[in-house]
């Protein structure tokens, strides 16, 4: 639990700034997105700093917040989370049914819980329970050959399945197919037998099928239908991608400048400081804007998988690229969503997504994998 | 433990595996950026615009509507309609209850608006309440903060100054409706919601009333909120709105006013002219309607009232009741006599109270008889016998064709809509209305009806009014017109080459006139005329010459019975006698005695002619009108 010299001299400084740019970054595209001309906040007393931005403010704040997470999850030892990472996995499952019995509902789904003072979202800690938990098994039960057989996968398969089925059952669609991707994209990490995916796809387009008629709620097919022709109901489930569309698109090459697209400033964008948060920046910055966040989204997934490359035990490698995955999953949908070729799915864009729970987690993910990457060649000897 | 321990797998290559399959899942995603932002941009650039500025339309001011001196009759003042904002208003059953508490209204009559307008898009406020007055605007504007999305919206009006003044002369205003939008004249510039002139000259001169809408470009937010005003940086994004021509009519609004007062209680129609343009003075006809209900929310109730309730408020008696013109007839029937040689001026016909033609008794409307009559008493005595025999020598197609050159028989054609023909009867006529049935034939008794005025003859009192101009003039026979000129907008534009248009000259002989003229004079101020109740006071020195007409509605038989059966009562007359200015033509509907009820009415229209005209003279004398003692005739 401390960090020395040798420690500082690993210290991976590119994922380290990648990890500051992005959120600050996403301020910016905040203080746009949640802009009001009528508003003036005047910190200090300082007319130079006028704000015009509530969501910029507190995003700020969460931002605090999250570097401190950040850093919390940095210098705690790998050794620490792989002891922890059952208990963990446990506790977060009993907050999953906790939410279940006694959770709050908004908008429809239970997904809080309230302690007063302050709400606890525990799907944003399952993805990190999930991550913890699933490697230490793996890594403790890799596979005998050189794949997972079908038995072999009954447990881990288990491991990220419950807490899947309970978030499922919230409901909260976005998250549990975050859950399950992690969880797959781990275990094919390892090696799963060609045979059993093939069985796996098959199962799955079973199961999809099965869920149209069986799962989904109405509204949840709605958006996955509008998805092929959102003018035919344009001032209902089309709307928002409609509008997303025609914020994105519009931005051309070059964006229509900062605080100057008409469809954020007009309030045509719905969810602009959240989940439609890229519409904001592709819109007021152009593509040259779209290329610069997919950019570097891509850089930092890079510095991710390198950790993953560079490691030199199972555990940590397994971390890092379920935290890697995780992020990663969470990107494509939110700009496959906002962009028309996914459904509209209420998954937050990492770092840039207003929202406390999420910044939160994802730093505090990042700030894990800034201690793995800094402590590898430490834990190798001992 | 095993998990810190170096793994046996590579993770090199499959971390390799992983980040090749993000960068494409990257690549593809900027694929799909690369279409959305730079192969469609412009696009996509032109719906953003499209969401962004909406198209506002300044409505132009309507033109106003004068009488002949310039006193406005028909202009534009502020209206305030309470509006509902459905994108702001929450809870609407809560918000329309408070609503319908606050103004006294029945919360279903305002749910059911807000229902109507579900059809429109949700950034329209839809109309709650249209034309409040003052107090309620006050009401609505205290109670705010408790009526989310309601507000108070301004919108310029319509206003008829004086009311129900020559209403049906002047018509009223109204959304234009599917059909009116659809038709070609007016599918080029009209909008759906735009107010149109659906009657009388609103309708008529609605071209030049109209104006030219503007327009601007707003920027507005998705609930539609105007926040910017792209006319700020370039002014291009607003053409301005023209406001509509002023109309001056040849109305006088004393006249016209004195008209509709001597109407107020009674059903009819008079008709006011100069003599010697046909401009038309005073057209009044009752019962009216206020045009000023129109700019309101007009239940269907009020509806069917106006349109097709009792005395069917919408018809304008003036031009398009046709009743038998009776007595009045007489004048006309005088000079074709004369005309014709048929009779000598001084040949005298002896009246027994009845006339015997082919085994039927035809009786005079005095029984006891006038005894010998010439043509001038026939006149103020209104003789029947006289005119029977007068009739039966002319034959029934000579009264026709006199009558068709005073302007009887087909329209006068005055500037406005669906004006009445009328008709005089003929040979012909019978044989084409009749046509193969055995009421075909023309029967020599039917023309002594025609004679005085009865029978299938037929005339509006603004026929009769041009035909007694006629008279008064020596034989001039105008269009009745309407309108003195047409002005833009602060002196822009104006026309005002609106002439007398003289459509037919009767080639009468001075004194076939002046004989006619004579009697006339002597129907309103002989000892035995009909019409004495149509003096002026005395002490004005203005002779007024007028015939009174009393036309049946049924036979005589059913008279009694009911009011519907009354006669019709008439009265023509011009003034002054010698010098003539002014003609007016009276009906009373069911008024019973020409002289009784018609002749005080013309009476009233030319007494406040000349008050106006001759307002020293009017002024010396006494002011008091003396009645006078009621003369019998008809």
């Amino acid at each position: 639990m401390f960090i020395d010299r040798r420690l500082i001299a690993q210290f991976d400084w590119p994922l380290f700034v990648l990890s500051i740019v992005l959120p600050v970054l996403g301020l910016f595209v905040l203080y746009s997105a949640g802009y009001d001309p009528d508003l003036q906040i005047i910190p200090f007393n300082f007319e130079q700093l006028t704000i015009q931005s509530h969501v910029f403010l507190k995003q700020l704040r969460f931002l605090v917040v999250a570097l401190i997470g950040m850093f919390l999850g940095m210098i705690t030892g790998t050794r620490t989370w792989y002891r922890f990472s059952y208990f963990f996995y446990v506790g977060v499952v009993l907050l999953l049914v906790a939410v279940l019995l006694f959770g709050a509902i908004s908008h429809g789904s239970r997904r809080w819980l309230s302690f007063g003072a302050f709400n606890l979202q525990p799907s944003e800690l399952v993805k990190v329970a999930v991550v913890l938990c699933l490697a230490r098994y793996i890594s403790k039960h890799p596979p005998k050959k050189s794949y997972y057989g079908f038995k072999e996968l009954l447990v881990p398969s288990l491991l990220f399945g419950l807490p899947m089925g309970l978030i499922f059952l919230q409901p909260d669609l976005g998250t549990a197919l975050t859950v399950g991707a992690i969880g797959f994209a781990m275990l094919l990490f390892v090696g799963i037998r060609p045979k059993l995916l093939v069985g796996f796809g098959v199962m799955g387009v079973l199961a999809a099928v099965a869920s149209w008629f069986f799962v989904l709620h109405d509204y949840q097919k709605r958006r996955v239908l509008v998805l092929f022709d959102p003018e035919s109901n344009p001032r209902g489930e089309g709307w928002q991608i409609i509008q997303s569309k025609i914020a994105v698109g519009s931005g051309e090459l070059f964006g229509k400048g900062y605080l100057n697209g008409s469809q954020t400033q007009l309030e045509f964008l719905p969810e602009r400081t959240t989940d439609f948060i890229f519409c904001v920046l592709a819109e007021e910055w152009g593509f040259a804007g779209s290329l610069l966040v997919v950019g570097l989204f891509a850089f930092l997934m890079y510095r991710l998988l390198r950790v993953v490359a560079k490691s030199k035990d199972l555990y940590s490698a397994l971390v890092v690229f379920g935290i890697a995955v995780f992020l990663f999953f969470h990107v494509v949908v939110n700009l496959g969503m906002v962009i028309g070729l996914f459904p509209v799915v209420g998954l937050p864009l990492p770092l840039l997504s207003y929202g406390g729970s999420s910044l939160l987690t994802v730093m505090f993910c990042l700030g894990i994998v800034l201690g793995i990457s800094m402590r590898k060649t430490v834990f190798t000897s001992s | 433990m095993y998990a810190y321990e170096k793994t046996p797998l590579n993770l090199s290559s499959r971390a390799l595996w992983a980040l090749g399959l993000m960068l494409f899942c990257f690549v593809v995603l900027l694929g799909r950026l690369w279409y959305l932002q730079v192969i469609r941009g412009s696009y996509f650039k032109e719906r953003s615009e499209n969401n962004r500025v909406r198209t506002q339309y300044l409505p132009p001011p309507r033109g106003k509507i004068l009488d002949r001196h310039g006193e406005v009759i028909a202009k534009n003042r502020p209206s305030y309609d309470i509006v509902l904002y459905v994108t702001e208003v929450g809870d609407v059953e809560s918000v329309l209850q408070q609503l319908a508490q606050l103004t006294d209204t029945p919360y279903e009559a305002l749910y059911a608006k807000y229902e109507k307008g579900k059809r429109v898009a949700r950034f329209i406020p839809r109309v709650l309440l249209p034309h409040v007055d003052r107090e309620i605007i006050a009401k609505v504007k205290a109670n705010r903060w408790r009526l989310p999305g309601i507000d108070v919206r301004y919108r310029p009006s319509r206003w008829y100054v004086h009311g129900d003044l020559a209403a049906h002369l002047i018509g009223y205003i109204r959304e234009i409706d599917e059909a009116q939008l659809k038709s070609p004249a007016y599918a080029a510039y009209y909008r759906s919601g735009d107010l149109v002139g659906k009657y009388g000259l609103e309708r008529k001169w609605e071209q030049s009333l109209q104006g030219r809408r503007g327009r601007k470009n707003i920027v507005v937010n998705v609930h539609g909120v105007k926040i910017n005003d792209l006319t700020a940086t370039d002014p291009s994004y607003q053409t301005e709105a023209i406001a509509g021509q002023s109309i001056k009519l040849t109305i006088d609004l004393d006249v016209q006013r004195a008209a509709d007062e001597a109407l107020k209680e009674i059903k009819g129609g008079v008709v006011a002219l100069q003599v010697d343009t046909g401009e038309v003075l005073a057209m009044a006809s009752s019962p009216r309607f206020d045009p000023n209900i129109f700019t309101g929310d007009l239940s269907a109730q009020e509806w069917s009232d106006i349109v097709s309730g009792p005395g069917k408020k919408l018809n304008n008696r003036a031009m398009q009741g046709t009743y038998p013109p009776g007595s009045t007839f007489k004048t006309i029937m005088g000079i074709a006599a004369l005309e014709e040689g048929v009779v000598g001026p001084h040949e005298t016909v002896y009246c027994p109270g009845h006339y015997t033609f082919g085994g039927r008794r035809f009786h005079c409307h005095k029984r006891s008889g006038h005894g010998n009559v010439d043509l001038k008493q026939a006149i103020i005595q209104s003789c029947d016998v006289y005119f029977y025999v007068v009739g039966q020598r002319l034959g029934v197609d000579r009264i026709h064709d006199y009558a068709n050159r005073f302007g009887l028989g087909h329209a006068t054609g005055i500037d406005l809509y669906h004006e009445r023909p009328g008709l005089v009867p003929s040979t012909a006529w019978k044989k084409k209305r009749f046509e193969g049935t055995e009421q075909e034939k023309w029967y020599p008794g039917e023309t002594l009806s025609v004679a005085i005025g009865q029978g299938a003859n037929l005339a509006t009192p603004l026929q009769m009014a041009v035909a007694t101009a006629a008279i008064s003039n020596g034989g001039k026979v105008f269009k009745p017109q309407l309108l003195k000129g047409i002005y833009g907008a602060e002196g822009t534009f104006q026309d005002e080459s609106f002439s007398p248009e003289v459509v037919g000259k009767l080639s009468a002989q001075k004194r076939s006139l002046k004989l006619v003229q004579d009697a006339m004079v002597g129907v309103v101020h002989a000892e035995k005329g009909t019409a004495r109740r149509a003096r002026l006071p005395e002490e004005w020195g203005i002779r007024v010459a007028g015939k009174t007409g009393t036309s049946q509605v049924v036979s005589l038989a059913k008279k009694g019975e009911s009011k519907k059966y009354e006669h019709h009562a008439w009265f023509i007359g011009y003034a002054p006698a010698d010098k003539p200015e002014i003609a007016v033509a009276a009906l009373i509907e069911n008024g019973g005695h020409g002289g009784v009820a018609a002749a005080p009415v013309v009476r009233q229209v030319l007494e406040a002619y000349f008050r106006k005209t001759r307002p020293v003279l009017v002024e010396n004398s006494s002011e008091g009108i003396v009645p006078r003692e009621t003369t019998e005739g008809g």
